[in-house]
Protein backbone atom coordinates (compact mmCIF):
# COMPACT_ATOMS: atom_id res chain seq x y z
CA UNK A 1 0.00 0.00 0.00
CA UNK A 2 2.55 2.56 0.75
CA UNK A 3 4.50 1.08 -2.47
CA UNK A 4 1.45 1.93 -4.43
CA UNK A 5 1.06 5.56 -2.92
CA UNK A 6 4.91 6.29 -2.71
CA UNK A 7 5.35 5.13 -6.44
CA UNK A 8 1.99 7.41 -7.44
CA UNK A 9 3.65 10.51 -5.75
CA UNK A 10 7.09 9.63 -7.19
CA UNK A 11 5.23 9.64 -10.96
CA UNK A 12 2.87 12.50 -10.92
CA UNK A 13 6.33 14.48 -9.11
CA UNK A 14 8.73 13.55 -12.04
CA UNK A 15 5.96 13.57 -14.73
CA UNK A 16 5.69 17.43 -13.39
CA UNK A 17 9.46 18.13 -14.52
CA UNK A 18 8.57 16.52 -17.32
CA UNK A 19 5.41 19.05 -18.19
CA UNK A 20 7.54 21.84 -17.06
CA UNK A 21 10.40 20.73 -19.76
CA UNK A 22 7.18 19.87 -22.69
CA UNK A 23 6.44 23.90 -21.91
CA UNK A 24 9.57 24.63 -24.01
CA UNK A 25 7.83 22.73 -26.95
CA UNK A 26 4.40 24.04 -26.52
CA UNK A 27 5.32 27.75 -25.91
CA UNK A 28 6.95 27.81 -29.03
CA UNK A 29 4.31 25.57 -31.17
CA UNK A 30 1.37 27.68 -29.83
CA UNK A 31 2.88 31.47 -31.56
CA UNK A 32 4.60 30.21 -34.77
CA UNK A 33 3.81 26.41 -35.39
CA UNK A 34 7.86 24.95 -35.04
CA UNK A 35 8.48 22.31 -33.52
CA UNK A 36 11.22 22.68 -31.56
CA UNK A 37 13.18 19.44 -31.35
CA UNK A 38 16.16 20.79 -29.53
CA UNK A 39 14.31 20.31 -26.26
CA UNK A 40 16.64 18.02 -24.10
CA UNK A 41 19.61 19.75 -25.65
CA UNK A 42 18.05 22.88 -24.18
CA UNK A 43 18.38 21.39 -20.70
CA UNK A 44 21.22 19.61 -21.30
CA UNK A 45 23.36 22.98 -22.22
CA UNK A 46 21.70 25.35 -19.41
CA UNK A 47 22.53 22.29 -17.06
CA UNK A 48 25.96 22.71 -18.12
CA UNK A 49 26.42 26.07 -17.64
CA UNK A 50 24.67 25.92 -14.18
CA UNK A 51 27.68 23.02 -12.94
CA UNK A 52 30.27 25.84 -14.65
CA UNK A 53 28.89 28.52 -12.28
CA UNK A 54 27.64 26.85 -9.19
CA UNK A 55 30.99 24.30 -8.69
CA UNK A 56 34.01 25.22 -11.26
CA UNK A 57 33.17 28.88 -10.51
CA UNK A 58 31.84 28.87 -7.37
CA UNK A 59 29.77 31.59 -7.19
CA UNK A 60 26.72 31.65 -4.89
CA UNK A 61 23.37 29.92 -5.14
CA UNK A 62 21.69 33.00 -6.18
CA UNK A 63 24.24 34.39 -8.69
CA UNK A 64 24.18 30.93 -10.50
CA UNK A 65 20.98 31.06 -10.68
CA UNK A 66 20.53 34.65 -12.28
CA UNK A 67 23.30 34.32 -14.28
CA UNK A 68 21.66 30.69 -15.83
CA UNK A 69 18.69 32.55 -16.25
CA UNK A 70 20.79 35.61 -18.32
CA UNK A 71 22.67 32.63 -20.14
CA UNK A 72 18.93 31.12 -21.37
CA UNK A 73 17.87 34.76 -22.72
CA UNK A 74 20.43 35.29 -24.39
CA UNK A 75 20.54 31.71 -26.08
CA UNK A 76 16.90 31.72 -26.82
CA UNK A 77 17.52 35.31 -28.47
CA UNK A 78 20.64 33.75 -30.51
CA UNK A 79 18.88 31.10 -31.55
CA UNK A 80 15.53 33.00 -32.62
CA UNK A 81 17.83 35.49 -34.68
CA UNK A 82 20.29 33.21 -36.21
CA UNK A 83 18.76 29.89 -36.79
CA UNK A 84 14.81 30.60 -37.01
CA UNK A 85 14.28 34.43 -38.36
CA UNK A 86 16.53 33.55 -41.37
CA UNK A 87 14.14 30.79 -42.31
CA UNK A 88 10.70 32.92 -41.75
CA UNK A 89 8.13 32.39 -44.32
CA UNK A 90 9.65 28.74 -45.36
CA UNK A 91 8.03 25.60 -45.52
CA UNK A 92 7.57 24.06 -42.20
CA UNK A 93 10.04 20.96 -42.88
CA UNK A 94 13.03 23.76 -43.41
CA UNK A 95 11.68 24.79 -39.92
CA UNK A 96 11.97 20.86 -38.50
CA UNK A 97 14.88 20.55 -40.51
CA UNK A 98 16.53 23.93 -38.20
CA UNK A 99 15.44 22.71 -35.27
CA UNK A 100 17.15 19.46 -35.55
CA UNK A 101 19.99 21.15 -36.42
CA UNK A 102 20.43 22.74 -33.23
CA UNK A 103 19.52 19.96 -31.53
CA UNK A 104 22.99 18.39 -32.98
CA UNK A 105 24.80 21.57 -32.64
CA UNK A 106 24.05 22.35 -29.24
CA UNK A 107 24.76 18.70 -28.26
CA UNK A 108 28.15 19.14 -30.04
CA UNK A 109 28.55 22.56 -28.54
CA UNK A 110 28.25 21.09 -24.85
CA UNK A 111 30.58 17.91 -25.29
CA UNK A 112 33.40 20.41 -26.60
CA UNK A 113 32.92 22.60 -23.80
CA UNK A 114 32.10 20.61 -20.92
CA UNK A 115 34.39 17.21 -21.91
CA UNK A 116 33.69 15.70 -18.63
CA UNK A 117 30.46 14.42 -19.87
CA UNK A 118 29.57 13.41 -16.38
CA UNK A 119 28.34 16.35 -13.55
CA UNK A 120 27.10 16.90 -10.67
CA UNK A 121 25.05 19.97 -9.13
CA UNK A 122 25.12 20.81 -5.56
CA UNK A 123 21.91 20.18 -3.74
CA UNK A 124 19.12 22.72 -4.14
CA UNK A 125 16.35 21.46 -1.63
CA UNK A 126 16.55 19.52 1.81
CA UNK A 127 17.67 16.02 1.17
CA UNK A 128 14.95 14.92 4.15
CA UNK A 129 12.18 12.55 2.96
CA UNK A 130 9.06 13.56 4.51
CA UNK A 131 6.00 11.58 5.24
CA UNK A 132 2.80 11.64 3.19
CA UNK A 133 0.19 9.16 5.12
CA UNK A 134 1.90 5.66 4.90
CA UNK A 135 4.67 6.58 2.23
CA UNK A 136 8.29 8.30 2.34
CA UNK A 137 8.59 10.87 -0.11
CA UNK A 138 12.11 12.03 -1.18
CA UNK A 139 11.30 16.12 -1.04
CA UNK A 140 13.21 17.58 -3.57
CA UNK A 141 11.03 15.59 -6.04
CA UNK A 142 7.52 17.50 -4.54
CA UNK A 143 9.53 20.85 -4.53
CA UNK A 144 10.36 20.67 -8.23
CA UNK A 145 6.47 19.12 -9.23
CA UNK A 146 5.82 22.69 -6.94
CA UNK A 147 8.15 25.06 -8.91
CA UNK A 148 6.61 23.09 -11.82
CA UNK A 149 3.12 24.13 -11.52
CA UNK A 150 3.92 27.44 -10.51
CA UNK A 151 5.61 28.25 -13.51
CA UNK A 152 2.49 26.41 -15.72
CA UNK A 153 0.30 28.80 -14.02
CA UNK A 154 2.61 31.97 -14.52
CA UNK A 155 2.34 31.14 -18.24
CA UNK A 156 -1.16 30.12 -18.74
CA UNK A 157 -1.99 33.62 -17.03
CA UNK A 158 0.43 35.76 -19.64
CA UNK A 159 -0.62 33.34 -22.51
CA UNK A 160 -4.63 34.56 -21.82
CA UNK A 161 -4.45 37.64 -20.59
CA UNK A 162 -1.18 39.73 -21.15
CA UNK A 163 -1.73 41.83 -24.49
CA UNK A 164 1.61 40.18 -25.71
CA UNK A 165 0.33 36.70 -24.84
CA UNK A 166 -2.68 37.01 -26.94
CA UNK A 167 -0.77 38.75 -29.54
CA UNK A 168 1.33 35.52 -29.51
CA UNK A 169 -1.49 33.38 -29.65
CA UNK A 170 -2.66 35.24 -32.85
CA UNK A 171 0.59 34.72 -34.32
CA UNK A 172 0.30 31.29 -34.34
CA UNK A 173 -2.92 31.96 -36.35
CA UNK A 174 -2.68 34.66 -39.34
CA UNK A 175 1.43 35.85 -39.38
CA UNK A 176 0.17 38.60 -42.00
CA UNK A 177 -2.92 39.87 -40.26
CA UNK A 178 -1.29 40.19 -37.13
CA UNK A 179 1.30 42.35 -38.92
CA UNK A 180 -2.03 44.24 -40.11
CA UNK A 181 -2.79 44.91 -36.62
CA UNK A 182 1.21 46.36 -35.69
CA UNK A 183 2.19 43.06 -33.96
CA UNK A 184 5.67 43.18 -34.32
CA UNK A 185 6.55 39.29 -35.18
CA UNK A 186 10.01 39.20 -34.66
CA UNK A 187 9.74 40.00 -31.24
CA UNK A 188 7.05 37.61 -31.24
CA UNK A 189 8.83 34.61 -32.58
CA UNK A 190 11.86 36.53 -30.21
CA UNK A 191 9.79 35.85 -27.47
CA UNK A 192 8.92 32.60 -27.34
CA UNK A 193 12.36 31.39 -27.45
CA UNK A 194 13.38 33.14 -24.67
CA UNK A 195 10.70 31.54 -22.99
CA UNK A 196 11.12 28.30 -24.20
CA UNK A 197 14.79 28.03 -23.21
CA UNK A 198 13.81 30.02 -19.80
CA UNK A 199 11.87 27.06 -18.83
CA UNK A 200 13.89 24.79 -20.32
CA UNK A 201 16.90 26.08 -17.78
CA UNK A 202 15.07 25.92 -14.81
CA UNK A 203 13.74 22.51 -15.66
CA UNK A 204 17.15 21.38 -16.31
CA UNK A 205 18.50 22.92 -12.97
CA UNK A 206 15.33 21.07 -11.17
CA UNK A 207 16.39 17.77 -12.60
CA UNK A 208 20.07 18.19 -12.65
CA UNK A 209 20.17 18.84 -9.00
CA UNK A 210 18.03 15.45 -8.51
CA UNK A 211 19.93 13.06 -10.58
CA UNK A 212 23.20 14.18 -12.68
CA UNK A 213 24.05 15.90 -15.34
CA UNK A 214 24.63 13.50 -18.73
CA UNK A 215 23.45 12.81 -21.93
CA UNK A 216 20.15 11.34 -19.96
CA UNK A 217 19.02 14.95 -19.89
CA UNK A 218 18.62 14.85 -23.48
CA UNK A 219 16.25 11.15 -23.61
CA UNK A 220 14.60 13.18 -20.64
CA UNK A 221 13.81 15.60 -23.72
CA UNK A 222 12.31 12.79 -25.56
CA UNK A 223 9.86 11.89 -22.81
CA UNK A 224 8.79 15.79 -23.07
CA UNK A 225 8.22 14.82 -26.52
CA UNK A 226 5.63 12.36 -25.57
CA UNK A 227 4.25 14.73 -23.13
CA UNK A 228 3.40 17.23 -26.04
CA UNK A 229 2.06 14.93 -28.19
CA UNK A 230 -0.30 13.70 -25.52
CA UNK A 231 -1.02 16.49 -24.22
CA UNK A 232 -1.76 18.16 -27.67
CA UNK A 233 1.02 20.11 -29.13
CA UNK A 234 0.26 24.06 -27.88
CA UNK A 235 -1.81 22.97 -24.53
CA UNK A 236 0.11 24.49 -21.12
CA UNK A 237 -2.53 22.53 -19.51
CA UNK A 238 -2.29 19.53 -21.86
CA UNK A 239 1.45 19.65 -20.45
CA UNK A 240 0.65 19.27 -16.59
CA UNK A 241 -1.92 16.73 -17.15
CA UNK A 242 0.33 14.67 -20.01
CA UNK A 243 3.25 15.12 -17.56
CA UNK A 244 2.28 13.34 -15.03
CA UNK A 245 0.54 10.45 -16.70
CA UNK A 246 3.89 10.18 -18.46
CA UNK A 247 5.54 9.70 -15.00
CA UNK A 248 3.05 7.26 -13.50
CA UNK A 249 3.47 4.84 -16.61
CA UNK A 250 7.18 4.94 -16.02
CA UNK A 251 7.16 4.62 -12.30
CA UNK A 252 4.41 2.04 -12.41
CA UNK A 253 6.21 0.05 -15.55
CA UNK A 254 9.19 -0.07 -13.89
CA UNK A 255 8.27 -1.50 -10.61
CA UNK A 256 5.95 -3.92 -12.17
CA UNK A 257 8.17 -4.85 -15.48
CA UNK A 258 11.07 -3.70 -14.42
CA UNK A 259 13.11 -1.19 -16.86
CA UNK A 260 14.09 -2.11 -19.99
CA UNK A 261 10.20 -2.20 -20.86
CA UNK A 262 9.39 1.19 -18.55
CA UNK A 263 11.22 3.38 -21.36
CA UNK A 264 8.50 1.98 -24.36
CA UNK A 265 5.25 2.29 -22.14
CA UNK A 266 4.52 5.89 -22.64
CA UNK A 267 5.39 5.91 -26.14
CA UNK A 268 2.84 2.64 -26.38
CA UNK A 269 -0.17 4.90 -24.26
CA UNK A 270 0.41 7.64 -27.08
CA UNK A 271 -0.10 5.79 -29.43
CA UNK A 272 -3.27 4.21 -28.58
CA UNK A 273 -4.68 8.24 -27.08
CA UNK A 274 -3.38 9.99 -30.19
CA UNK A 275 -5.74 6.81 -32.43
CA UNK A 276 -8.59 8.01 -30.18
CA UNK A 277 -7.96 12.15 -30.23
CA UNK A 278 -5.25 12.65 -32.51
CA UNK A 279 -4.93 16.38 -31.66
CA UNK A 280 -4.20 15.01 -27.79
CA UNK A 281 -6.06 15.84 -24.83
CA UNK A 282 -6.57 19.07 -24.57
CA UNK A 283 -4.65 19.75 -28.33
CA UNK A 284 -6.54 22.63 -30.39
CA UNK A 285 -8.53 21.30 -33.03
CA UNK A 286 -8.10 22.35 -36.72
CA UNK A 287 -11.45 24.62 -37.44
CA UNK A 288 -13.17 23.90 -40.65
CA UNK A 289 -16.36 25.32 -40.97
CA UNK A 290 -18.42 23.97 -43.91
CA UNK B 1 -3.70 63.22 -45.51
CA UNK B 2 -2.89 60.54 -47.74
CA UNK B 3 -1.21 60.81 -51.01
CA UNK B 4 0.00 58.14 -52.93
CA UNK B 5 2.44 59.71 -55.91
CA UNK B 6 2.66 57.71 -59.32
CA UNK B 7 3.39 54.46 -57.12
CA UNK B 8 4.86 51.09 -59.34
CA UNK B 9 4.62 48.00 -57.54
CA UNK B 10 6.17 44.67 -58.76
CA UNK B 11 5.79 41.37 -56.81
CA UNK B 12 9.37 39.45 -56.76
CA UNK B 13 11.25 41.74 -58.59
CA UNK B 14 9.70 40.36 -61.72
CA UNK B 15 5.60 40.76 -62.17
CA UNK B 16 4.47 44.42 -62.46
CA UNK B 17 1.22 44.97 -60.65
CA UNK B 18 0.80 48.88 -60.53
CA UNK B 19 1.82 50.50 -63.33
CA UNK B 20 2.20 54.34 -61.41
CA UNK B 21 -0.93 54.82 -59.03
CA UNK B 22 -1.53 58.12 -58.01
CA UNK B 23 -4.56 58.46 -55.08
CA UNK B 24 -5.60 61.06 -52.39
CA UNK B 25 -7.01 60.33 -49.44
CA UNK B 26 -8.42 63.95 -47.50
CA UNK B 27 -9.17 63.66 -43.56
CA UNK B 28 -12.13 62.13 -42.85
CA UNK B 29 -13.44 61.50 -46.06
CA UNK B 30 -14.12 57.82 -47.87
CA UNK B 31 -12.60 56.76 -50.36
CA UNK B 32 -13.83 53.74 -52.87
CA UNK B 33 -11.27 52.22 -54.81
CA UNK B 34 -12.94 50.06 -57.50
CA UNK B 35 -11.62 47.59 -60.22
CA UNK B 36 -12.11 44.48 -61.59
CA UNK B 37 -10.47 41.11 -60.20
CA UNK B 38 -6.42 41.48 -59.98
CA UNK B 39 -6.81 45.49 -61.07
CA UNK B 40 -4.23 45.48 -58.47
CA UNK B 41 -6.51 47.31 -55.28
CA UNK B 42 -5.30 45.33 -52.95
CA UNK B 43 -1.87 45.51 -53.82
CA UNK B 44 -2.40 49.28 -53.52
CA UNK B 45 -3.87 48.99 -50.20
CA UNK B 46 -1.08 46.79 -48.89
CA UNK B 47 1.51 49.13 -50.22
CA UNK B 48 0.11 51.89 -48.14
CA UNK B 49 0.22 49.50 -45.32
CA UNK B 50 3.44 48.63 -45.99
CA UNK B 51 2.45 44.80 -45.54
CA UNK B 52 3.21 44.44 -49.69
CA UNK B 53 7.07 43.35 -48.66
CA UNK B 54 6.25 40.74 -45.83
CA UNK B 55 4.59 39.26 -49.68
CA UNK B 56 8.06 39.74 -51.43
CA UNK B 57 6.38 42.96 -53.43
CA UNK B 58 8.85 46.17 -53.93
CA UNK B 59 7.39 49.62 -54.64
CA UNK B 60 9.33 50.37 -57.21
CA UNK B 61 8.99 54.26 -57.90
CA UNK B 62 6.80 56.74 -56.58
CA UNK B 63 6.50 58.43 -52.99
CA UNK B 64 3.38 57.70 -50.17
CA UNK B 65 3.03 60.49 -48.00
CA UNK B 66 1.02 60.62 -44.51
CA UNK B 67 0.76 64.09 -43.25
CA UNK B 68 3.98 65.53 -45.56
CA UNK B 69 5.83 62.09 -44.24
CA UNK B 70 7.12 59.90 -46.39
CA UNK B 71 6.02 56.03 -45.23
CA UNK B 72 6.85 54.11 -48.05
CA UNK B 73 10.20 53.05 -47.04
CA UNK B 74 8.47 52.29 -43.68
CA UNK B 75 7.75 48.27 -42.04
CA UNK B 76 4.05 47.68 -41.18
CA UNK B 77 4.76 48.14 -37.23
CA UNK B 78 5.59 51.61 -38.10
CA UNK B 79 3.38 52.27 -39.93
CA UNK B 80 0.42 51.13 -38.44
CA UNK B 81 1.76 52.86 -35.37
CA UNK B 82 0.94 56.33 -37.37
CA UNK B 83 -2.58 55.68 -37.50
CA UNK B 84 -3.33 53.43 -40.78
CA UNK B 85 -4.86 50.24 -40.13
CA UNK B 86 -5.58 47.80 -43.10
CA UNK B 87 -8.39 44.91 -42.56
CA UNK B 88 -7.22 42.22 -44.98
CA UNK B 89 -9.34 41.01 -47.50
CA UNK B 90 -10.63 37.61 -46.70
CA UNK B 91 -12.57 37.80 -43.20
CA UNK B 92 -8.77 36.84 -41.58
CA UNK B 93 -9.94 36.59 -38.15
CA UNK B 94 -7.82 34.89 -35.59
CA UNK B 95 -9.11 31.47 -35.87
CA UNK B 96 -8.50 30.27 -32.39
CA UNK B 97 -9.07 32.81 -30.09
CA UNK B 98 -12.29 34.37 -28.93
CA UNK B 99 -13.77 37.34 -30.20
CA UNK B 100 -12.76 39.74 -27.53
CA UNK B 101 -9.51 38.52 -27.66
CA UNK B 102 -9.64 39.23 -31.64
CA UNK B 103 -10.44 42.81 -30.51
CA UNK B 104 -7.69 42.98 -28.57
CA UNK B 105 -4.78 42.33 -30.86
CA UNK B 106 -6.37 45.33 -32.71
CA UNK B 107 -5.13 47.05 -30.43
CA UNK B 108 -2.02 45.48 -29.21
CA UNK B 109 0.10 49.04 -30.13
CA UNK B 110 -2.16 51.39 -27.97
CA UNK B 111 -0.81 51.67 -24.47
CA UNK B 112 -3.58 53.70 -22.74
CA UNK B 113 -5.74 50.42 -21.44
CA UNK B 114 -8.41 52.82 -20.60
CA UNK B 115 -9.20 54.17 -24.17
CA UNK B 116 -8.79 50.68 -25.16
CA UNK B 117 -11.60 49.63 -22.63
CA UNK B 118 -13.44 52.14 -23.98
CA UNK B 119 -13.14 51.62 -27.70
CA UNK B 120 -13.74 47.92 -27.00
CA UNK B 121 -17.18 49.37 -25.49
CA UNK B 122 -17.35 51.37 -28.92
CA UNK B 123 -17.25 48.36 -30.60
CA UNK B 124 -19.48 46.44 -29.08
CA UNK B 125 -21.98 49.59 -29.41
CA UNK B 126 -21.33 49.56 -33.05
CA UNK B 127 -21.73 45.57 -33.13
CA UNK B 128 -24.17 44.75 -30.19
CA UNK B 129 -23.52 41.03 -31.98
CA UNK B 130 -20.07 40.92 -31.06
CA UNK B 131 -20.74 41.43 -27.81
CA UNK B 132 -22.72 38.74 -26.76
CA UNK B 133 -20.60 36.38 -28.96
CA UNK B 134 -17.52 37.75 -27.18
CA UNK B 135 -16.73 34.31 -25.96
CA UNK B 136 -16.93 32.59 -28.41
CA UNK B 137 -13.95 30.94 -30.31
CA UNK B 138 -13.46 32.99 -33.59
CA UNK B 139 -13.10 30.78 -36.02
CA UNK B 140 -16.80 29.17 -36.00
CA UNK B 141 -18.48 32.74 -36.11
CA UNK B 142 -20.63 32.98 -39.32
CA UNK B 143 -19.19 34.85 -42.24
CA UNK B 144 -20.91 37.98 -41.30
CA UNK B 145 -19.77 37.87 -37.85
CA UNK B 146 -16.58 37.64 -38.70
CA UNK B 147 -16.24 40.65 -41.15
CA UNK B 148 -17.88 42.64 -38.36
CA UNK B 149 -14.81 40.93 -36.21
CA UNK B 150 -12.37 42.41 -38.72
CA UNK B 151 -13.65 45.42 -38.69
CA UNK B 152 -13.83 45.56 -34.94
CA UNK B 153 -10.26 44.88 -34.65
CA UNK B 154 -9.02 47.88 -37.15
CA UNK B 155 -11.67 50.19 -35.27
CA UNK B 156 -9.71 49.18 -32.30
CA UNK B 157 -6.52 50.35 -33.48
CA UNK B 158 -8.22 53.61 -33.29
CA UNK B 159 -6.84 54.97 -36.41
CA UNK B 160 -6.78 57.84 -38.45
CA UNK B 161 -6.88 56.27 -41.61
CA UNK B 162 -8.95 52.70 -41.98
CA UNK B 163 -8.58 50.68 -45.04
CA UNK B 164 -11.75 47.61 -45.60
CA UNK B 165 -10.47 45.21 -48.30
CA UNK B 166 -13.81 43.89 -49.81
CA UNK B 167 -15.99 44.04 -46.40
CA UNK B 168 -19.41 42.42 -48.44
CA UNK B 169 -16.95 39.67 -49.92
CA UNK B 170 -19.76 36.69 -49.86
CA UNK B 171 -22.26 38.28 -47.20
CA UNK B 172 -25.89 38.23 -47.70
CA UNK B 173 -27.10 41.95 -49.17
CA UNK B 174 -28.94 42.46 -46.00
CA UNK B 175 -25.65 42.21 -44.01
CA UNK B 176 -23.88 44.52 -46.16
CA UNK B 177 -26.45 46.71 -46.11
CA UNK B 178 -26.13 46.25 -42.06
CA UNK B 179 -22.11 46.12 -42.21
CA UNK B 180 -22.31 49.12 -44.49
CA UNK B 181 -24.40 51.88 -42.61
CA UNK B 182 -21.83 51.21 -39.24
CA UNK B 183 -19.12 51.97 -41.31
CA UNK B 184 -20.76 55.01 -42.37
CA UNK B 185 -21.64 56.22 -38.79
CA UNK B 186 -18.24 55.33 -37.61
CA UNK B 187 -17.01 57.42 -40.32
CA UNK B 188 -18.94 60.37 -39.46
CA UNK B 189 -18.74 60.13 -35.50
CA UNK B 190 -14.69 59.47 -35.31
CA UNK B 191 -13.97 61.12 -38.45
CA UNK B 192 -11.48 58.16 -39.72
CA UNK B 193 -10.70 58.38 -42.94
CA UNK B 194 -11.52 55.22 -44.93
CA UNK B 195 -10.38 53.99 -47.96
CA UNK B 196 -12.52 51.29 -49.38
CA UNK B 197 -12.00 48.32 -51.89
CA UNK B 198 -15.45 47.01 -52.99
CA UNK B 199 -16.59 44.44 -55.93
CA UNK B 200 -19.85 45.95 -54.74
CA UNK B 201 -20.23 48.99 -56.64
CA UNK B 202 -23.43 50.50 -55.91
CA UNK B 203 -22.73 50.21 -52.03
CA UNK B 204 -19.45 51.47 -52.37
CA UNK B 205 -20.49 54.80 -54.31
CA UNK B 206 -23.63 54.65 -52.06
CA UNK B 207 -21.30 54.90 -49.17
CA UNK B 208 -17.73 56.94 -50.17
CA UNK B 209 -17.64 60.67 -51.04
CA UNK B 210 -14.74 60.10 -54.04
CA UNK B 211 -14.19 56.73 -55.68
CA UNK B 212 -11.09 55.65 -58.18
CA UNK B 213 -11.80 52.83 -61.12
CA UNK B 214 -8.93 51.05 -61.45
CA UNK B 215 -7.79 48.76 -64.35
CA UNK B 216 -4.63 46.55 -65.17
CA UNK B 217 -2.60 48.63 -61.92
CA UNK B 218 -3.55 52.13 -63.55
CA UNK B 219 -6.23 54.30 -62.58
CA UNK B 220 -8.26 54.49 -65.32
CA UNK B 221 -11.27 57.37 -63.63
CA UNK B 222 -11.76 58.93 -60.83
CA UNK B 223 -14.59 61.65 -59.99
CA UNK B 224 -16.97 62.05 -56.63
CA UNK B 225 -19.18 59.39 -55.92
CA UNK B 226 -21.82 61.17 -57.43
CA UNK B 227 -20.33 61.84 -60.52
CA UNK B 228 -18.96 57.87 -60.59
CA UNK B 229 -22.69 56.91 -59.66
CA UNK B 230 -24.16 59.09 -62.96
CA UNK B 231 -21.87 57.53 -65.44
CA UNK B 232 -23.10 55.38 -68.00
CA UNK B 233 -19.76 53.29 -68.54
CA UNK B 234 -19.44 52.84 -64.78
CA UNK B 235 -22.98 51.80 -64.38
CA UNK B 236 -22.78 49.73 -67.56
CA UNK B 237 -19.35 47.70 -66.99
CA UNK B 238 -19.41 48.01 -62.46
CA UNK B 239 -22.80 47.87 -61.53
CA UNK B 240 -24.29 45.77 -64.38
CA UNK B 241 -26.76 48.13 -65.32
CA UNK B 242 -26.51 47.09 -69.08
CA UNK B 243 -28.56 47.36 -71.98
CA UNK B 244 -26.02 43.98 -73.95
CA UNK B 245 -24.97 41.80 -71.52
CA UNK B 246 -21.88 41.58 -73.70
CA UNK B 247 -18.35 41.57 -71.59
CA UNK B 248 -16.30 44.32 -72.91
CA UNK B 249 -13.11 46.12 -71.10
CA UNK B 250 -13.70 49.55 -70.01
CA UNK B 251 -11.17 50.88 -71.86
CA UNK B 252 -13.03 49.61 -75.29
CA UNK B 253 -14.77 52.91 -74.90
CA UNK B 254 -15.24 56.40 -73.73
CA UNK B 255 -11.18 56.78 -73.81
CA UNK B 256 -11.47 60.56 -74.92
CA UNK B 257 -13.21 61.40 -71.47
CA UNK B 258 -10.51 59.67 -69.00
CA UNK B 259 -7.99 61.28 -66.64
CA UNK B 260 -4.94 59.75 -67.84
CA UNK B 261 -2.98 59.92 -63.73
CA UNK B 262 -0.02 57.75 -64.71
CA UNK B 263 1.06 59.68 -67.43
N1 LIG C 1 2.14 37.94 -53.60
C1 LIG C 1 2.03 38.06 -54.93
N2 LIG C 1 3.00 37.60 -55.75
C2 LIG C 1 2.90 37.73 -57.09
N3 LIG C 1 1.88 38.30 -57.72
C3 LIG C 1 0.87 38.79 -56.98
C4 LIG C 1 0.89 38.70 -55.55
N4 LIG C 1 -0.23 39.27 -55.06
C5 LIG C 1 -0.92 39.69 -56.14
N5 LIG C 1 -0.27 39.42 -57.28
C6 LIG C 1 -0.74 39.76 -58.65
O1 LIG C 1 -0.96 41.14 -58.71
C7 LIG C 1 -2.11 41.43 -59.48
C8 LIG C 1 -3.04 42.31 -58.68
O2 LIG C 1 -3.49 41.62 -57.57
P1 LIG C 1 -4.38 42.26 -56.43
O3 LIG C 1 -4.58 41.24 -55.39
O4 LIG C 1 -3.81 43.54 -56.03
O5 LIG C 1 -5.74 42.49 -57.25
P2 LIG C 1 -7.15 42.97 -56.70
O6 LIG C 1 -7.51 44.17 -57.49
O7 LIG C 1 -7.16 43.10 -55.24
O8 LIG C 1 -8.07 41.76 -57.19
P3 LIG C 1 -9.33 41.09 -56.45
O9 LIG C 1 -10.51 41.97 -56.71
O10 LIG C 1 -9.48 39.80 -57.18
O11 LIG C 1 -9.02 40.94 -55.01
C9 LIG C 1 -2.73 40.09 -59.85
O12 LIG C 1 -2.41 39.85 -61.20
C10 LIG C 1 -2.04 39.10 -58.96
O13 LIG C 1 -1.86 37.89 -59.63
MG1 LIG D 1 -8.07 42.08 -53.73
Amino acid sequence: MDILIQNIITGVATGMVYALIALGFALIWKSSRVANLALGQLVLISSWFTYSMLVQFKFPFWLGMILTIAFAILLGWLIERLALRPLIGQPILSLIAITLGLAYFLEGFTAFIWPQGQGNLPKVFPQTSIQIGPAMIQQELLWAAVISLILFILLSVFFKYHRMGIAMRATADDQLAVQACAVPVNRVFSMSWIFACVVAAIGGVLISSIAAINYGLVETGFKSFSVVILGGMESFLGCIVAGPIIGLCETFGGSQFGSSIKEVIPFIIIVIVIMIKPFGLFGEERIERI
Amino acid sequence: MLKLNNIEVSYLNVVKVLHGISITVENGVVVALLGANGAGKTTTLKAISGLLRIEEGEINDGTIEWDGIRIDKKNAVDIGKLGIVQALEGRRVFEHLNAEENLLVGAFSRSNLKDVKADLNMVYSYFPRLESLKHNIAGYLSGGEQQMLVIGRAMMAAPRLMMLDEPSLGLAPMVVDQIYDIIKRFNMDRKTAILLVEQNVRVALNTAHYGYVMENGRVVLDGSADYLKGREDVKEFYMGISASGEKKSYKDVKHYKRRKRWL
